[in-house]
């Protein structure tokens, strides 16, 4: 099999698998699960294979469309970036599907869950091959349907049903500025081929500003990042893969794809997003009572860590015309997706585990003592909560985020100071989580019969953390990801360790103290007035948006709405066919049926034919 | 009769030229002998071997497309000019008399009529069409047509126990009468103008069309030729219902019996195109500064007329009669773009084959909804079609889809070709006017598709007395095998033209 036949069967594989269920499987839940999980173990056995195949680069590209000059084609692009996305899809993918047969195991619509699933693996495996922006642009589309299909799993929920929409349409806006970008990229270019661009490209800050929207709205970054909590109306399963580790990864991707384009405008404004995203959604998630509201903000904010990294790094200096184009912030971000992609899935699933064994209940407040109740869960999320706040040498976040903040220190203060002091607050909600969860003695009566669950939502806990582990030691991975890794900048010295220590130990220091197992918010009882502006930071957004929607557009709609019907419906339309329909009456009743009037007709239609040939007009 | 030319035509022997003409008129002796030879039980078996004769015909046909008598040279002292469209238009003629008899084993047998003398007419009307095709002459010209006339007026109030058809048959007489005198009164005139010699090209054979059309080009602007010309237009424009000579039309069309309302629709139509082909074309080329203004307003009218009349209709052959109209509209953009254009005579033909195969399609639905009352088919006799007969709603459904040109089908295939050629030879006002009326009758055609397939609102009060609905047939299997042929064929001409297409752009 050549490579380009192999990625082929990856891409078409989960695609077989959708389409059978669709059109056979649709009423039988347990063959559909079984499909689809084999099609992804298929998948992410040939994915590993052509990843550590060694092969790169290898030319695949068909012509799609040709209109006059204009072509469109569709292909692979296969580089160290690729494959590393490759990898993390394929395993995170294989993870969630075979987590999925135990946490969806009693739930009536297996069939359309599996489906979705298979449908959301080819999208995105869509993204992670395309070579060019236009055929990205069909699989973003994609990843973005599916997603709106998961979320909208429970959907006789009205919650899960507004979510999905909000998802949807919070989505669209950003994908229109991503489109406009791609026709800008191909106007000034003349083709949006990402090889072909790297070469040779017309340089403005126009073009990555507007495929940055695309990112924006897919990973979820100030201001569009409104949809992300919402979307945890979904299986818990599918928050992980699609709303932690793959999909909202993918505007990550995207800008690391599109990293030639930039210029030094852009990437600040990048670097500040993210930056902003980072604090934002960190403080937010301090006062959540949902577990995996406090998992989704947090995922914001790590999401907001990469943007930034991105933003941070990609440029080095500028001097004159002579620009040095140095990826250290691909490198950076692309670690901390790495490595983010495993310990957030983990704690996902963790937290699956947990909803599943408390009988679905997710108020963090009503838990409690599941340490003795779930000890894998338990062993297996303190490792993730480990990574996430950046534990020296045990868990792979300590390496991505030090590679981060070394980033950071070197290039803008600023924005160093404020990650930083992310870090403390991340270090401060996990531990306050984590407490509230699994410390003390079982809050309510769902807790109290919490239990592990079955051997297929255990093994994927165990996989998960071992990578959380060793996924930061970039040695291990041989020399496959070298055109990633290389970029990864290290920190000489020891002041980032110290840095991050200290953040650390403040911020996980302060959750030990300030909060016991308890059935309320310690932090609302101490300091009300400061959790009452973190509620109202985290509503700000929607309220705004709520406003904008009511008032404003939907009165502009009403006014569009009243035109439509007045003028284009009524007049132009019913005044048409109201024209037409008295000139079909008229030529109706010509036809009276008598013989006379006919012979008299034809009489006429002879004369006048008679008087033309004589000339007469 | 000089013993010399019987000699000469038995020495060339050219009434091989015309076997098929031979056969079927043999074919429709046979029908008359069989009824008097078969036992009254057997006669069952007599449409059937029309049937079956005809398609055995139609093979043969079609086997010796590339007759040896086609080609530049005539038949019987120049009566008859074999080409290839002429063999294409005696395999067309074939067809929709083949699908008209299987339409009459139907439809006849809602009556209580004589059935055979149906077959035996339909097949002489068919010969005579074929001999039309192909006419170099004006006597032969005349007398082919005159026997398809004829054998119309008798066709068309053939249901004589319906006075609606005995009104149709009548009015189609006196009209066709009308028509035909103006038609013999155009040819006089142009007999008289080329037969004098004192003019250059004057010949005393001036029926002749090659020695006719030498006359016009040694003499334009004849003010005698001019009229001739007119008048002989005005007889063809009757024949395919073209504006001003289309307000017989919905009449006829209610009264004859469905598959006579088919015939008229697709056969005598096409016969009309035919000839106005080879007169337009060949013998008035000419005279083209007088002729493309007439057929261009002609055009323009008639597309308007038909589809605003059909608008308005709820009979559904009176509607179909109307939509006619307006394909003959779009046919004689295609006659008129053949001057400047080639191929738009190919693109006649290919959207005479898609409108034969949708219409027939048509009329085959309409047959098995029609009642005993045959001249009573409304549009609301179709309520609840796709339910109690899905077969026949989908066969109905693709046919009027392709009558109004929808893609993928075959007539979106066939209005596509004649707009392309009209836009090469430059028509772009008269392009203006053909796709208005296309989406004109986008609007009755799928009407009638509604009431086929979307539940009507009915009052649910019981006082108020329903509409009575006739009775529908079942469809036998030879009638749905046909039919699906029909529905099938005119998706796949719609995607692939295949040898049928090469035989149209190379023809």
């Amino acid at each position: 099999m050549t490579p380009v036949q192999q990625a082929l069967l990856i891409l078409l594989l989960p695609l077989a698998s959708a389409a059978f269920i669709a059109l056979f499987l649709r009423r039988a839940g347990g063959l559909a699960s079984a499909i689809s999980v084999a099609a992804c173990a298929g998948l992410a056995a040939l994915s590993l294979a052509l990843v550590f195949g060694g092969e790169r680069n290898f030319p695949a590209s068909w012509e799609w469309l040709r209109l006059g000059g204009f072509s469109l084609s569709l292909g692979f692009k296969f580089d160290d970036l690729a494959a590393l996305m490759l990898a993390i899809v394929a395993v995170v993918g294989l993870c969630v599907h075979v987590f999925s047969l135990g946490y969806m195991h009693d739930d009536g619509a297996k069939a359309r869950y599996f489906g979705g699933l298979s449908v959301f693996m080819f999208s995105m495996l869509g993204i992670v091959f395309a070579d060019n922006l236009f055929m990205m642009f069909i699989f973003w589309e994609l990843v973005g349907f599916s997603s709106y299909l998961l979320i909208n799993h429970y959907c006789e929920k009205q919650s899960a049903a507004d979510a999905a929409k909000k998802a949807f349409i919070v989505n669209r806006v950003g994908d229109f500025g991503f489109l406009l970008g791609i026709v800008m990229c191909y106007w000034l270019n003349g083709t949006v081929n990402l090889t072909e661009l790297a070469a040779h490209h017309v340089y403005t800050t126009w073009v990555p500003l507007l495929l940055f929207c695309g990112a924006v709205g897919k990973s979820a970054q100030l201001p569009l990042h409104v949809w992300l909590p919402d979307a945890m109306e979904g299986p818990t399963p599918v928050s992980a893969l699609i709303h932690a580790a793959t999909m909202v990864a993918a505007g990550i991707y995207m800008l690391c794809r599109i990293e030639p384009l930039m210029t030094p405008q852009a990437l600040t404004v990048i670097m500040w997003t993210g930056t902003a995203t980072a604090l934002y959604a960190a403080l937010c998630a301090i006062t959540q009572r949902d577990i995996k509201k406090v998992l989704a903000y947090s995922t914001l904010s790590q999401l907001g860590y990469m943007v930034a990294a991105f933003g941070l790094g990609s440029l080095l200096s500028e001097q004159g015309e002579h620009r040095m184009l140095v990826a250290a912030g691909v490198g950076a971000a692309m670690f901390h997706l790495t490595t983010h992609a495993f310990f957030k899935a983990l704690m996902f699933l963790g937290s699956g585990s947990v909803i599943y064994g408390c009988h679905h209940e997710q108020d963090i407040f009503k838990m409690g003592g599941l340490k003795s109740k779930m000890p894998l869960t338990f062993a297996a999320f303190t490792i993730g909560v480990l990574a996430i706040i950046g534990m020296p040498y045990i868990a792979a976040g300590f390496f991505s985020k030090d590679a981060i903040l070394h980033l950071a220190l070197e290039k803008n203060t600023a924005v160093f100071a404020i990650l930083a002091f992310t870090a403390v607050l991340t270090s401060f909600y996990m531990v306050r989580l984590w407490i509230l969860v699994f410390l003390g003695t079982p809050r309510s009566d769902e807790a109290s019969h919490a239990h592990e669950g079955g051997l297929t939502m255990k093994l994927p806990l165990i996989l998960l953390a071992v990578l959380s582990v060793l996924g930061g030691y970039t040695a291990l991975y041989g020399h496959t990801f070298d055109g990633v890794w290389s970029l990864i900048p290290h920190a000489e010295g020891a002041t980032i360790l110290v840095i991050s220590l200290g953040v650390m130990i403040a911020g996980g220091g302060t959750a030990l103290m300030l909060y016991k197992p308890a059935g309320s918010d310690a932090l609302e009882q101490k300091a009300p007035g400061l959790f009452g502006v973190l509620v109202a930071l985290k509503e700000s957004f929607d309220a705004v948006y709520n406003y904008y929607v009511a008032k404003i557009q939907q009165r502009f709609a009403i006014l569009l709405n009243f035109l439509e019907q007045v003028a284009l419906a009524g007049l132009i339309i019913r005044g048409f066919s109201g024209l037409v329909g008295l000139f079909g009456i008229g030529a109706r009743a010509l036809h009276v049926g008598s013989l006379h009037a006919y012979v008299y007709w034809f009489l006429i239609g002879v004369v006048v034919l008679w008087a033309y040939a004589a000339g007469v007009f | 009769m000089p013993i010399q030319l019987l000699q000469q035509a038995a020495a060339a022997n050219e009434w091989l030229a015309i076997t098929p003409e031979l056969m079927l008129a043999l074919l429709a002796l046979l029908l008359l002998v069989l009824e008097l030879v078969l036992p009254r039980q057997l006669h069952t078996l007599i449409p059937a071997t029309a049937i079956v004769a005809q398609i055995v015909i139609a093979l043969g046909l079609a086997f010796n497309f590339d007759s040896a008598f086609t080609g530049p040279g005539t038949a019987f002292n120049g009566l008859l000019r074999l080409t290839a469209d002429g063999q294409f238009l005696r395999l067309f003629f074939l067809v929709c008399s083949i699908f008209v008899c299987l339409l009459g084993t139907v439809c006849l047998a809602k009556q209580r009529m004589p059935r055979v003398e149906f077959y035996h007419l339909v097949l002489i009307i068919t010969a005579a069409m074929m001999l039309l095709a192909q006419s170099n002459h004006f006597v032969l010209f005349f007398v082919a047509l005159e026997t398809v006339t004829v054998g119309f007026y008798i066709l068309v109030s053939y249901f004589r126990e319906s006075p609606l058809s005995l009104e149709a048959g009548l009015k189609y007489l006196v009209m066709g009468a009308l028509s035909s005198s103006i038609l013999l009164f155009g040819i006089v005139l142009l007999y008289g103008a080329a037969g004098n010699q004192a003019l250059p090209g004057g010949s005393p054979n001036s029926m002749n069309f090659d020695q006719l059309r030498i006359f016009l080009t040694d003499n334009p602007g004849n003010f005698l030729a001019s009229a001739g010309i007119v008048l002989v237009l005005a007889g063809v424009a009757f024949k395919i219902g073209a504006v001003p000579f289309q307000i017989w039309i919905p009449d006829v069309y209610q009264g004859a019996p469905t598959p006579v309302t088919a015939f008229l629709a697709v056969a005598s139509k096409a016969a009309g195109f035919a000839v106005l082909l080879i007169l337009t074309q060949r013998v008035f080329a000419p005279y083209q500064g007088l002729v493309i203004p007439v057929l261009s307003v002609m055009a323009a009218a008639t597309i308007l007329f038909g589809n605003l009349a059909a608008l308005t209709q709820h009979n559904v052959k009176r509607l179909i009669g109307l939509s006619g109209v307006s394909h003959a509209g779009y046919l004689m953009i295609g006659v008129i773009a053949a001057y400047h254009e080639p191929h738009a005579i190919g693109a006649i033909w290919f959207y005479l084959s898609a409108y034969l195969l949708a219409s027939f399609a048509v009329f085959g639905v309409m047959a098995h909804v029609a009642g005993p009352n045959d001249a009573d088919q409304e549009l609301d006799h179709y309520a609840d079609l796709a339910r109690d007969q899905p077969f026949l709603a989908a066969v109905l459904a693709i046919g009027l889809g392709s009558l109004a040109g929808i893609p993928p089908l075959a007539g979106f295939m066939g209005k596509l070709l004649i707009f392309v050629s009209a836009f090469k030879a430059g028509l772009y006002p008269l392009l203006a006017v053909a796709i208005a009326g296309v989406v004109i009758s986008i609007y009755y055609y799928f009407g009638w598709i509604k009431a086929a397939f979307f539940p009507a609102w009915r009052p649910t009060d019981a006082g108020l007395p329903q509409a009575a609905v006739p009775a529908r047939t079942p469809v036998n299997l030879g009638v749905r095998i046909a039919l699906t042929v029909l529905a099938v064929t005119s998706v796949l001409l719609g995607f692939y033209q295949g040898a049928f297409g090469q035989w149209i752009l190379t023809r």
